[in-house]
């Protein structure tokens, strides 16, 4: 009997739990509320069939307590039952997948007017590059990585020349205009993560990534690595300070292009050189 | 087909009879049997020490010998996680644990729960302890290679064990192993931890392909007479799908782990692309980091239900038996069972959602993976309908499946969230996805091995363990698993990322300081708790009650060998011959509630069963 | 096929019938040898490893980065000083099939109880099978003599070398295996072991002569598995 109780108290504290945690999600702070209301969704369904699934078996625990002069009863099979059973599950299952794919549809076709950002990860840390004014981002290889190319743009693609970097593991994002992330890495996996922006996805050494949001609330925001990285993977933070669109430019206009650098850095070996001659 | 040999030459006497030897029938055809196909079962019985105990031949003692070593890597497991634990609870407490040793434990406990503990608990150990009980066979049909395929694993183990003791320590990869970082500099034991975790699967992998042909070949071509494939237990149904599953899946399992010792022995580039390290490219390129990850979960996925199915089966036969009444919707169950195992093959890269993988394969998955979960809740239903009019009898072994239910629930729910791809993308990689895969494949199975042990104790070691003792471990190992892993998912929810050795002061963290202590607690005393089942042991093999012979009344075959517990032979001079599925209980007219297997239909003439 | 009856088992016809003999009491697949289904079901698994092998050099060759050897020249012998592609490739597959025949005859002369006659054929077998392994040595150094090494090679892309040593590799090491084993064969079938219905010194198991068509399938098994290889190695 006193099994049955127990059991009892452990389902009615798991709801009571879901209603009154202190924990829950973060505030989101992007487009994709439509996952929230999936995971609240799921959690109704879902919560209900396991709130549904343990009273029936505590019902059972209850009322059918072995008694020597009780026989079961004996019943090998009900198709008609079993048939109701399937169907219904079908049913349940499929009201939860169908708006599982519409937001992934959403997820993997970013709008035309997203701007690019090139994140690039390494152990352990988080550097950012921003298209130019011609709104392209100059092709990249690991191998030409060096200190006066840090991102390791190709230096014949004319597209680089005036790319923005940002060589700082905080981006500044413009509020309510879709940004699509594009990740890359130059040694192991890594994961550009804000929990606010509930997004993610792998950075792959060899190939580049992409997903996308939209950024609707200003204000600062920490990234977190995502994907085991290494001894360093929990020190591996980042930031984001998500602005409106004057704080935006204004940040932007103070930003180093890419020729800017190779020029400083051009500059440097000239006085280097011009040193080493005197 | 013609050149079949023809191995039938032999017949022992009792082939040559047409009926079962219960004389004095009233009715002859309806007990009809046909006669054997195969000859007796060639046995080598051991004569000295070495061969009876340790080189041993027999099934069950093989199964022992697999149970101990996997319970063994099992607390090796359980008290890695307590280090783990005290770090996440109490950051700082523990002096020794650096971040390395942190993602070591971390490794090295999810490597040996899935694959060295559960994995060769239920099909090494259970598998081969009940496997030729069941289905009414001698023993394995390959003893001698089932014994090698043990001893293939101890040495996997001790490969595995050595890995700790290695310089640089055991690997630090998580225990996906993901490339390029497994290998390389920055993870711990990238050296000879790595290594030796790779050679150790592959001997893993080699010594479960021999014991799987046992378990195979065992249930399809050495059942006893009149055991038809749809009268065997489910228990037997589960380990042989499970067994399916591991045969195809640890291929890939092995295929990735030669291409990773490659790589990291002859610097090929398999799996490595263009990579910069500390201002300097390596001498890898052009491989592909992704391909890893396919070959890992398409071995990894049906991993889960390797230790899944096998748990759905027993804890099928023990709701059955202590309920006292039919599993329902048997045959439902079968197939159930036999399509989720056809079905884990296409859901793999469900794991992979956020891996970069082309994004169109998202659609694929997620529709395989929910449909998965249907015959999945058709299980649960049945396992409920069970219950329903039944007799119960609240014992320990009933404990263990009620509470088998409940976590299964729970973390099956869980897992609709995280298959369904748009969903996984704010969970996947935090807690939630370390809460739901406890819950799922690790608490659910475990109340299952130990309902298992409760309940086939008597007939191993012929003894009964101690009941009250029983419950205590039960309530405890319950209530604090489920209090641990219930508030777990709430962590992800915050988006605490999982493998975090440290949160520092991260404004998700704050305020589940409390929450994490408590889990902490909490995991201290659920693993002290398992040690009531050491004591349990013990005490009874010492001072126990001796069971009386099938003391649960239950009706398959395992509780009617000749002696208990069964000699090698199993059976004495006759192999049983089977009449009926193991589940006749509670027939209407029939004088107990509950029909052996054995029993032949004219002596139960007068009942209202139902033909199986 | 002729009605099959095994010992008062008459197999039904059609779909039905087969599921209901499939789920029959026993054995599922009537008649067949412990060994030999046991054999069936571990090629089965192989092939997996093998299509996971061979998947995975899919993968890899599709997505280097830099262009892959042209394999009709890696892989010519010169004969005088004309390269002939696919020349040495062309003998070993002849080799490695033509023992695939002898090993099917020395399964028949087995069953006829022919000792003499399975003994020689297992034994051209094994020979056959020492020739393939030796003409992959040739072939292996040939390649290694002219820079091709696991991590790079002088024509292209490096997985070239990878995937050719660890597949071909993992196959030879397949041939090698059986080589051993149709040795210990010859040598049991010889010294009557078969017969004798002695326990073996090993397994403490009897003999029977049904071993030798489990290596068979064993051996015609590597024999497929190396069309394979040829295919996507030499002719791709």
């Amino acid at each position: 009997m006193h099994a049955g109780i127990i059991f009892l108290l452990v389902i009615i504290g798991s709801v009571l739990f879901h209603i009154f945690t202190p924990w829950y999600w973060t505030d989101i702070a992007s487009n994709w509320k439509g996952m929230d209301d999936t995971i609240t969704l799921t959690f109704w369904v879902g919560g209900g069939v396991f709130v549904a699934v343990c009273l029936f078996m505590i019902y059972c625990v209850f009322k059918y307590q072995h008694k020597e002069d009780r026989r079961a009863e004996y019943k090998p099979e009900d198709k008609k039952l079993e048939k109701i059973l399937t169907w219904a599950t079908t049913l349940g299952v499929c009201a939860l997948l169908a708006p599982g794919l519409i937001i992934w549809n959403q997820y993997v076709n970013v709008p035309k007017n997203a701007i690019e950002v090139d994140v690039m990860a390494w152990q352990w840390g988080w550097q950012y590059r921003l298209p130019g004014a011609d709104g392209k981002l100059g092709t990249t290889q690991v191998r030409n990585i060096a200190d006066n190319n840090p991102f390791g743009i190709n230096p014949d693609d004319p597209f680089g020349k005036d790319d923005i970097m940002v060589e700082s593991d905080v981006i500044n994002l413009e509020n309510n205009r879709p940004v699509k992330i594009l990740l890359r890495s130059v040694d192991v996996l890594h994961n550009w993560y804000v929990p606010q922006f509930r997004a993610k996805m792998d950075a792959v050494p060899g190939t580049v990534t992409f997903y996308w949001f939209e950024p609707n609330k200003v204000g600062e925001y920490e990234v977190l690595c995502a994907e085991y990285c290494g001894v360093g993977h929990y020190a591996m933070r980042g930031g984001v300070e998500v602005q409106d669109k004057a704080d935006y430019e204004v940040w932007l206009s103070e930003q180093e292009t890419f020729e800017q650098l190779s020029a400083r850095y051009e500059k440097l070996n000239v006085d280097g050189n011009k040193l080493a001659k005197k | 087909m013609s050149d079949e040999y023809d191995n039938n030459k032999s017949y022992q006497a009792q082939s040559s009879e047409v009926m079962d030897g219960s004389a004095g029938s009233i009715n002859p055809d309806i007990d009809y049997v046909r006669p054997a196909e195969v000859g007796e079962q060639d046995l080598y019985h051991g004569h000295s020490f070495i061969e009876k105990w340790i080189f041993c031949q027999d099934a069950k003692v093989i199964g022992v010998q697999y149970f101990l070593t996997a319970v063994f890597t099992g607390i090796v497991g359980l008290i890695l996680s307590w280090l783990m634990r005290l770090q996440l609870g109490f950051p700082g407490l523990a002096g020794f644990m650096t971040a390395e040793h942190y993602y070591q434990f971390v490794t090295m406990h999810g490597m040996i729960m899935v694959v060295y503990f559960l994995t060769a608990l239920f099909l090494g150990g259970f598998g081969n302890y009940l496997i030729p009980l069941m289905v009414g066979a001698r023993d394995m049909v390959f003893p001698y290679v089932n014994m090698l395929s043990f001893w293939m694993f101890f040495v996997a183990v001790a490969v595995l064990m050595a890995s700790f003791f290695v310089p640089g320590g055991p690997t630090g990869a998580g225990w996906t192993l993901y490339p390029p970082q497994t290998i390389l500099e920055g993870t711990p034991g990238s050296g000879m931890g790595i290594l030796l975790m790779l050679i150790s699967l592959s001997l893993f992998v080699i010594g479960f392909t021999m014991g799987g042909l046992n378990y195979m070949i065992t249930i399809l071509q050495a059942r006893t007479r009149g055991m038809t494939l749809m009268r065997m237990p489910l228990t037997v149904w589960g380990i042989f799908t499970a067994t399916v599953l591991a045969m195809l899946a640890f291929p890939a399992l092995l295929v990735s782990a030669i291409m990773m010792t490659l790589d990291k022995v002859l610097q090929t580039s398999f799996f490595m692309p263009t990579i910069l390290k500390a201002g300097e490219v390596l001498e890898y390129g052009g491989g592909s980091p992704i391909l890893f990850q396919h070959l890992f979960w398409f071995f990894g996925h049906p991993e889960v239900y390797i230790v899944a199915l096998p748990a759905f089966g027993i804890v099928s036969d023990l709701i059955s038996v202590h309920a006292r009444k039919n599993i329902f919707g048997y045959r439902m169950m079968v197939w159930a069972i036999v399509g989720i195992g056809g079905l884990s093959f296409f859901v793999w890269a469900h794991h992979m959602y956020v891996s970069g993988m082309n994004p169109w394969f998202g659609f694929f998955f997620a529709t395989t993976t929910l449909i998965i979960a249907v015959p999945t809740a058709m299980k649960v239903y049945n396992w409920i309908l069970t219950l329903w009019r039944g007799n119960i009898r609240i014992n320990t072994v009933m404990l263990w499946c009620l509470g088998f239910i409940v976590t299964f629930v729970n973390g099956g729910i869980t897992g609709i969230f995280l298959g369904n791809v748009s969903v996984d993308v704010p969970l996947s990689d935090t807690y939630f996805v370390i809460a739901h895969f406890h819950m799922v494949m690790g608490i659910a199975p475990l109340m299952v091995i130990m309902g298992a042990v409760y309940h086939w104790f008597p007939l191993v070691a012929g003894k009964m363990l101690h009941e009250g003792l029983g419950k205590w471990h039960f309530w405890i190992t319950f209530l604090g698993a489920y209090s641990i892993y219930f508030p777990m998912h709430y962590l992800g929810f915050i988006g605490v990322p999982r493998r975090y050795f440290e949160m520092y002061d991260s404004p998700y963290m704050t305020s589940a300081v409390g929450m994490n202590e408590f889990i902490s607690i909490a995991a201290f005393i659920v693993g002290a708790a398992q040690f009531i089942l050491v004591f349990n042991i013990i005490k009874t093999l010492k001072t126990g009650k001796k069971a009386e012979k099938n003391p649960w009344k239950a009706n398959s075959l395992e509780w009617y060998t000749s002696t208990v517990p069964p000699e090698h032979g199993n059976f004495g001079e006759r192999l049983p011959v089977v009449h009926r599925w193991p589940y006749d209980f509670s027939v209407p007219g029939a004088k107990d509630d509950f029909i052996p297997q054995t029993t032949a239909p004219s002596e139960v003439i007068h009942t209202e069963v139902e033909k199986t | 096929m002729s009605e099959q009856k095994i010992d008062g088992f008459e197999l039904k016809p059609g779909f039905k019938g087969m599921a209901s003999d499939t789920g029959s009491d026993q054995t599922m697949f009537k008649g067949v040898h412990w060994g030999k289904a046991m054999m069936w079901i571990f090629l089965l698994s192989d092939t997996f490893v093998f299509s996971c092998f061979l998947i995975s050099y899919m993968k890899g060759r599709g997505s280097t980065l830099v262009d892959w050897p042209n394999t009709s020249e890696v892989f010519s012998l010169h004969v005088g000083s004309v390269p002939v592609p696919l020349l040495l490739i062309a003998i070993m597959t002849f080799v490695l099939i033509t023992s695939s025949g002898t090993m099917a005859l020395a399964v028949k002369y087995g069953y006829e109880k022919n000792r003499k006659m399975c003994g020689w054929l297992i034994l051209a077998t094994a020979v056959g099978g020492l020739t393939f392994v030796g003409m992959q040595v040739f072939e292996w150094s040939k390649l290694i003599h002219e820079g091709v090494r696991p991590w790079g090679n002088p024509f292209g892309a490096s997985q070239f070398g990878s995937f050719f040593f660890m597949i071909t590799g993992f196959h030879g090491f397949h041939v090698s295996i059986g080589v051993i084993f149709l040795f210990i064969y010859t040598y049991k079938v010889f010294a009557g072991h078969y017969e004798s219905k002695k326990r073996g010194w090993f397994t403490k198991m009897k003999g029977d002569y049904v071993e030798i068509e489990i290596l068979g399938l064993y051996w015609h098994f590597v024999d497929l598995v190396w069309v394979f290889i040829f295919a996507f190695f030499y002719l791709w």
